[in-house]
């Protein structure tokens, strides 16, 4: 098991230098001048001094391979650099938006298992009945509506219509934790929406096709009660690829909070992305791009261990 | 399945072409123009002029929802199209010639696949700025590795294909052979992947337009709409309403036409039937009948499985046979002969939609009691399963769950019957009983670790754990090697001796087996009993021309399909009229082929369902 963890992090290591180098290269070897592009918004020409002045001050102006070196250097001792609008420590800022992404992207994820779960189990159980198909039809409705919709909607109609909750907001937790989780709620639960019904989908059609398998009849063919039979050979030899899909989204979500941190004004990285992607502020883009690239990455090694702790062969083989 | 697959396919379909002939002719519609603005009808209500009102310059909200429509579906027509074409490309080429050309197309395109999609829609707009182009650029980055993936994987498998090869053998070049023959091959799941990649680039689409970092304004597009409509929300909550309901509207269409084009073109990944175990086992109506009095454990009598529905075709017919305490019975038989079905028949574990339409199924219990297993309730039944009924299957590997150690297992037949001491000793007592080395190290093992052998003796293991008076072997030998099949067959006939009363119904395609192993043997041939009769006599005389058949194909006994017999046994809704072995019998009259033969006792203890049995001898 602490071999397989030990090769599992080497291959996950090598992936984030790799997203990490490539990431560099694609902004330095693309067509187009970076010190050009932040200077020349609205379409006017930038100053020529102007721009030589930027490139002198960013290191544009070294050859690649030192430009790189440095990068990486910095990477090593957690600098990203400095943004380009405020000088501000670009690491320093990403240290403090993370974590509020990453409760977030946890807490819609925990909703979504806890709902999407057991309402797949249940769904797949009775496939074809009425509760089948009326979940089966909520779950398309809900994959079909944007986050970014069911955002809106839930602000007009929860908060500015019946007033239950704030429109949206941060406080941290250390200051208030009532009204943190409060304000936690409303995002996290558009995240949900959809993400319960992937889970629900993977869960159902996963446990329908165990369901099918020679050992469930095996264990019926030993008087093993319905519960424990759902409990033990099904649900268990069912969770693999509801790992996998949750994972898969829940890396997407790590750059895809967007959306929902825009709607709620939750102070996140996203949304700090979204800011630097406008002012075109390369260093920040490249920062937050690799950090949540890393984290993607770390996902996947948590979720290759996941794998190893649910099915016995991965451990072994 | 065609027909109905194309009916669930019309309304989704019906409704996706409306919504594009809309986006198609919105430009020759009495519309008043989208971006004219008029600061004197700002956010006004929905009035002749304007149906659904004007948004917060004024603007037409009915004429920005269809020309929206027109550019947010020609963004993820042209990306999805941009992505197919790249990525199907990149994939033929990579599965077709591997190697170098594999890594550098395939494997760098999933390199794509390692960032989040949003956060490499915005990396790109960071470099390009935002539009259209930006736009469908980076959408169709973000969805070629996806067909790439698809194409690839059906390139693979289509170059493995007979024909592929033989083209190659006969020297047609690489290009032709491509296009000639993969293409309509990777056509259908590249087909689905296109249309799920409309939606998901819609999605993506209004999402950045959203932010504001798509669609350039004034162009009108559902997220910019959104976007805008988000201000002014208190005084005008209808105009957040409408592009909210357009967008989402489009994006359940295409979702519901993705998932039912994929029923059509890919029928693999349909949803099978409900499960078998879960559903309401509806008991058989108790008969009026006394239970006669049964000499032996076990008498099935009359038993007939069928399909659901009136016209149900029966699997098995009439089926009936005894069986006393200590013997053992063996049931001969193709496969199709529904020797399993009658196995599994008397479980009470018949698979999916499978019936019992009649017959009994006696079981006698310690007290001399009868008692109809098909006419008892789901939950006696499964307190006689594993206790006093046990069954053993014919796969091992599939009967075993792989994810538990093979003693917990083991250990759920006492635990199903209400053991609670001693449990992982009795659990290693049986290990070692049915002759696994060290059971200590065997009950911690997961399936995988022991051999196929190994695995059967867990499963005879769990099957024997109680001590039951009936065992069902399904052919439990037949997945393992030769040399281990004599092992299994040795130790059940030991655990059959040990066992004194158990008795025994083995279920087997193989003549030598029964030979080795039974007592009496029952031969079924399409769903009905053919013959029945002591092992020694059916062998010295066999009194039907399939057992005669059977016999004579012995040799080659080890396949499944005996190849001595021509013909196949008949799919059960298309029996013949007469005697069902009549299509491939050498003694067949006509008589044989106009009504179907009655069961007959050609001596005491045998049976055959033979009009010139008298002959055969």
């Amino acid at each position: 098991m602490l071999g397989f963890a030990a090769r599992r992090l080497l291959v996950s290591i090598g992936l984030v230098w790799l997203v990490a180098s490539l990431v560099f290269l694609v902004i330095h070897l693309i067509p187009g001048d970076p010190a050009e592009l932040l200077l020349s918004q609205g379409g006017i020409a930038p100053d020529p001094a102007a721009v030589e002045e930027l490139r002198e001050r960013l290191g544009l102006n070294q050859p690649l391979w030192q430009q790189y070196a440095t990068y990486l250097g910095g990477l090593l001792q957690g600098d990203f650099g400095y943004s380009l609008q405020d000088e501000h420590p670009i690491a320093e800022e990403i240290a403090l938006r993370l974590p509020r992404t990453l409760e977030l992207v946890g807490a819609a994820g925990l909703i979504a298992v806890l709902l999407g779960l057991p309402l797949g189990t249940v769904a797949a159980l009775r496939a074809g009945g009425l509760l089948d198909r009326m979940l089966s039809a909520v779950a398309a409705l809900a994959l079909s509506v944007p986050v970014f919709v069911v955002g809106t909607l839930a602000v007009l109609v929860l908060a500015q219509q019946l007033k239950l909750v704030p429109a949206g907001g941060y406080v941290p937790l250390a200051q208030d934790p009532l009204r943190h989780l409060g304000l936690l709620l409303m995002p996290a639960g558009t995240i949900a929406v959809g993400l319960s019904a992937v889970v629900f989908r993977v869960t159902r059609s996963s446990v329908l096709e165990v369901l099918q398998r020679e050992h469930v009849r095996a264990a019926q063919a030993r008087g093993t009660p319905p519960a424990a039979i759902i409990r033990r050979h099904v649900v268990r030899n069912a969770l693999t690829p509801v790992v996998t899909v949750i994972a898969l989204h829940l890396g997407t979500l790590l750059g895809g909070t967007v959306l929902v941190e825009f709607v709620f004004n939750w102070p996140g990285l996203s949304g700090y992305l979204v800011r630097s992607v406008e002012a075109r502020d390369y260093p920040e883009v490249l920062g937050i791009v690799v950090v949540i690239s890393a984290l993607f990455v770390l996902l996947n090694f948590v979720v290759d261990l996941l794998y190893a702790v649910i099915d016995p062969r991965v451990r072994h083989g | 399945m065609g027909h109905g697959g194309l009916r669930r396919l019309a309304l989704p379909g019906g409704l996706l072409a409306g919504i594009l002939l809309l986006a198609l002719i919105t430009p020759w519609l009495p519309l008043p123009d989208p971006v004219r603005q008029d600061i004197a009808g700002r956010l006004a209500a929905p009035a002749a002029a304007h149906w659904l009102g004007q948004d917060e310059y004024g603007r037409d909200v009915l004429s920005r929802i269809l020309w929206g429509a027109r550019v947010s579906l020609s963004v993820a027509f042209a990306a999805s199209l941009l992505a197919a074409v790249a990525g199907t490309l990149l994939g033929i080429l990579g599965g077709y010639f591997r190697g170098v050309v594999e890594l550098l197309t395939v494997r760098v395109a999933e390199v794509v696949l390692c960032f989040p999609p949003l956060l490499l829609a915005l990396l790109v707009v960071t470099l390009l700025g935002p539009g259209a182009t930006t736009l469908i650029l980076s959408l169709a980055i973000l969805f070629a590795p996806g067909f790439a993936r698809v194409a690839y994987a059906e390139t693979l498998s289509a170059r493995a294909l007979d024909y592929v090869t033989a083209q190659q053998a006969l020297g047609a070049r690489s290009g032709r052979i491509l296009i000639r023959t993969l293409l309509p091959n990777i056509a259908p799941p590249l087909i689905v992947q296109f249309s799920l990649t409309i939606a998901a680039a819609l999605l993506l689409e209004s999402g950045l337009s959203f932010l504001g970092l798509g669609v350039v304004p004034p162009s009108p597009s559902w997220g910019l709409m959104i976007r805008g409509a988000r201000a002014t929300m208190e005084q005008a909550p209808l105009l957040l309403l409408w592009p909210c309901l357009a967008l989402s509207g489009v994006v359940l269409v295409l979702n519901l036409f993705c998932d039912r084009l994929r029923d059509v073109l890919d029928p693999r990944g349909r949803t099978q039937g409900r499960p078998g175990f879960l559903r309401r086992i509806a008991a058989l109506p108790t008969p009026a009948s006394p239970a006669s009095a049964v000499p032996g454990l076990l008498a099935v009598e009359g038993l007939t499985v069928a399909l659901p529905g009136p016209a149900g075709a029966p699997l098995v017919r009439d089926v009936g046979f005894t069986l006393a305490p200590g013997e053992t019975l063996a049931i001969v038989g193709e496969s199709g002969s529904g020797k399993t079905m009658t196995a599994l028949a008397i479980m009470g574990l018949l698979p999916g939609e499978l019936r019992v339409v009649s017959g009994r199924i006696l079981l006698t219990d310690d007290d001399g009691r009868a008692r109809d297993l098909l006419r008892l309730p789901e939950q006696a039944l499964r307190r006689l399963r594993g206790n006093d009924l046990a069954m053993v299957f014919q796969d091992p590997s599939a009967s075993l769950n792989p994810l538990l150690r093979v003693g917990v297992q083991v250990a759920e037949s006492l635990h199903a019957h209400g053991a609670t001491e001693d449990v992982q000793a009795r659990v290693v007592a049986l290990l070692r009983e049915v002759g696994l080395p060290d059971p200590e190290r065997a009950a911690r093992a997961y399936p995988h670790e022991l051999s196929g052998g190994q695995r059967q003796r867990v499963m005879i293991a769990a099957a024997v754990a109680n001590q039951p008076r009936l065992l069902l072997a399904d052919e439990p030998t037949t997945a393992l090697d030769v040399t281990v099949q004599a092992q299994i067959l040795a130790l059940l006939a030991a655990l059959k001796r040990a066992g004194g009363a158990m008795g025994m119904v083995f279920v087997t395609h193989n003549l030598a087996v029964v030979a080795e192993i039974a007592d009496r043997l029952v031969v079924m041939y399409a769903g009905e009993v053919v013959e029945e009769g002591p092992v020694t006599e059916v062998f010295a005389a066999p009194r039907h021309p399939y057992t005669a058949a059977l016999m004579a194909s012995m040799p080659e006994g080890e396949a499944e399909r005996l190849s001595a017999i021509p013909g196949a046994v008949p799919q059960p809704w298309a029996m013949p009229a007469g005697c069902r072995f009549a299509p491939r019998c050498d003694f067949a009259i006509e008589a044989c082929r106009t009504a179907p033969p009655a069961l007959v006792a050609p001596a005491p203890g045998r049976r055959t369902r033979c009009l010139r049995w008298k002959e055969l001898a």
